[in-house]
């Protein structure tokens, strides 16, 4: 996920990328940004964040885990807002969606 | 959330009853182990072996696959399971099943009483056949694990129907052949058909998954699934109606090790082209399980040819407590843990600071776990070779230590209660 400092709403998506390091795949023992699971986060003027995201796997036993992880730290972090998830395997996730920090995590 | 189903984990009732079972049934093998010392120096039809047997095919290796077999079908066909209701019911009867039968055996009370326990396990399977099937069916894509998933189930049912015809013919004999060769099918169709096509399967997606790792070599799998199955069906087949030589059994032999050589070959690839190097503890206890599988079956032309059956002991020693019980060993504290973690912090993520599922099991503890199995298991087949009581203690007392370990490891994670880190 790239963000760029002159779209719409980049300072919010700065904090939101920023909130969701603190939610950990517990298996992999990464954080869902640098493991590459984020796709997009997108602000609507209805206090509305809608996340699209992916996980390693298709039916991941720790998917509903993750999805919760990052609409509570979302919705922690932007009080009164409503935080939705767009799951979606369309790309499906790859080993080259790790960041840098992602791989020297992994050990890679 | 968007129209993709990413499912449900089922509920904890169906799952973790078998796991707390299961390590309670290991224990319980072990210490009928210790305090039958004679058992495996005897021929393999004594009561007592066909007990501790029994205790390690179901109340142990079946009990443990069932709960995480119940736990992954929605994995392996991105859906959820069919019936947590049936779940349960496959618990009551496999547990019940399993103590009657194993009490039977042990006192060799034939008749009533062990008939009945060898219905209740048949009903068991049944339900497991039931949510098996019905899971798969509804599988969003076809694959090559489903199909193991599905023909492994099918030879548990096969396998306990002629075990419950077995506790009938020792009542009523109405076998045309003999019991003892029966046995050797029934065995065969257990460990051939049921665990290792189950094992095969759930691997297949479990490997990749743990070590993030990927194979191409899909095709593999489906060879192994062929080959498998065609050995084992050869060798059940011209032994029940024919009258089959050591050489064709070699060859069926033969035929089911190719499989197992594929599905190696698919685990090797993945292992190669993974992307997580570190290797953990639970993965090298498969590697060791893997290993006493292929010892196991390259001891069959020995125990074909050879005299005495002190080799075939040694083969069941290599399946059941090697291979069996070394692949459970590594994959509970793989899977357990997070199940468990699940159902306390799924709705806490990212609210709050919680413990990550390694937190929940003692990591030292599966590190002797791992290290007293490879001692335990050579001191046990060093036993039985040279058939020494003493050597023969110090195995027992060492397998009735690993399951000390396990049983208060997983009971660490079973009664782990919420904990919120500062």
């Amino acid at each position: 996920m790239i963000i760029s400092l002159t779209e719409p709403y980049s300072n919010e998506k700065l904090k939101a990328q920023q909130a969701l390091y603190n939610v950990i795949d517990p298996e992999l023992f990464v954080n869902v940004v640098d493991l590459g699971l984020i796709y997009e986060i997108a602000f609507g003027d209805d206090d509305s964040i809608s996340v699209t995201m992916t996980l390693s796997t298709p039916h991941c036993p720790m998917g509903e885990a993750i999805t919760n992880g990052v609409k509570n730290a979302l919705e922690m972090t932007f009080p009164g807002k409503k935080a939705d998830i767009n799951l979606t395997f369309d790309p499906p996730w790859s080993f080259e969606m790790l960041t840098e920090e992602g791989r020297a995590q992994l050990g890679v | 959330m968007a129209d993709i189903d990413i499912g449900k984990a089922p509920p904890n009732s169906a799952v973790l009853p078998f796991y707390a079972t299961g390590a309670g049934a290991f224990w319980i093998l072990c210490f009928l182990l210790f305090i039958s010392t004679d058992a495996l120096s005897q021929h393999y039809f004594n009561p007592h072996l066909l007990a501790i047997v029994h205790t390690a095919a179901l109340g142990w290796g079946t009990m443990i696959i069932f709960g995480a077999a119940h736990q992954l079908l929605p994995v392996v066909c991105e859906r959820d399971l069919f019936s947590p209701v049936i779940a349960s019911l496959c618990w009551y009867t496999l547990t019940g099943g399993t103590a009657i039968l194993v009490f039977s055996f042990w006192t060799f009370t034939t008749g009533w009483l062990m008939i009945s326990g060898g219905s209740l396990v048949v009903f068991s399977a049944l339900t497991y056949f039931i949510n098996a099937l019905l899971t798969s069916r509804i599988c969003r894509h076809y694959s090559v694990v489903r199909l193991f998933i599905v023909t492994s189930a099918t030879w548990l049912m096969f396998t306990v129907t002629v075990g419950l015809l077995m506790t009938i013919n020792l009542s009523y004999p109405f076998f045309t052949k003999n019991h003892l060769d029966i046995l050797k099918l029934h065995a065969h169709a257990g460990l051939a058909g049921w665990f290792l096509q189950l094992i095969t399967g759930v691997s297949s997606k479990l490997v990749p998954m743990f070590l993030l790792g990927k194979s191409a070599k899909e095709k593999l799998l489906l060879y192994a699934c062929v080959l498998q199955n065609a050995g084992l069906l050869l060798f059940l087949t011209e032994s029940y109606f024919g009258s089959i030589t050591s050489a064709r059994i070699l060859l069926y032999a033969a035929l089911v090790a190719a499989g197992v050589v594929c599905w190696f070959l698919y685990l090797y690839d993945t292992f190669r082209n993974r992307v997580r190097k570190k290797t953990d503890i639970q993965m090298k206890q498969t590697f060791v399980a893997l290993l006493c599988l292929a010892v196991a079956i390259a001891m069959i032309p020995v125990v074909v040819n050879a005299r005495g059956y002190h080799w075939t002991v040694l083969y069941g020693t290599f399946a059941f407590m090697g291979w069996i019980t070394g692949i459970i060993l590594g994959k509970t504290f793989k899977t357990l843990p997070f199940i468990v973690w699940n159902g306390h912090y799924k709705s806490l993520s990212g609210k709050v600071k919680v413990p990550l599922p390694k937190h929940l099991y003692s990591e030292p503890m599966v590190q002797w776990q791992f290290r007293i199995f490879i001692i335990a298991l050579l001191f046990l087949a060093t036993a039985i070779l040279m058939n020494n009581v003493i050597v023969f203690r110090i195995a027992s007392g060492l397998w009735l230590i690993l399951s000390t370990l396990y049983f208060v490891n997983v009971m660490k994670v079973l009664l782990h209660k919420t904990k919120i880190l500062s």
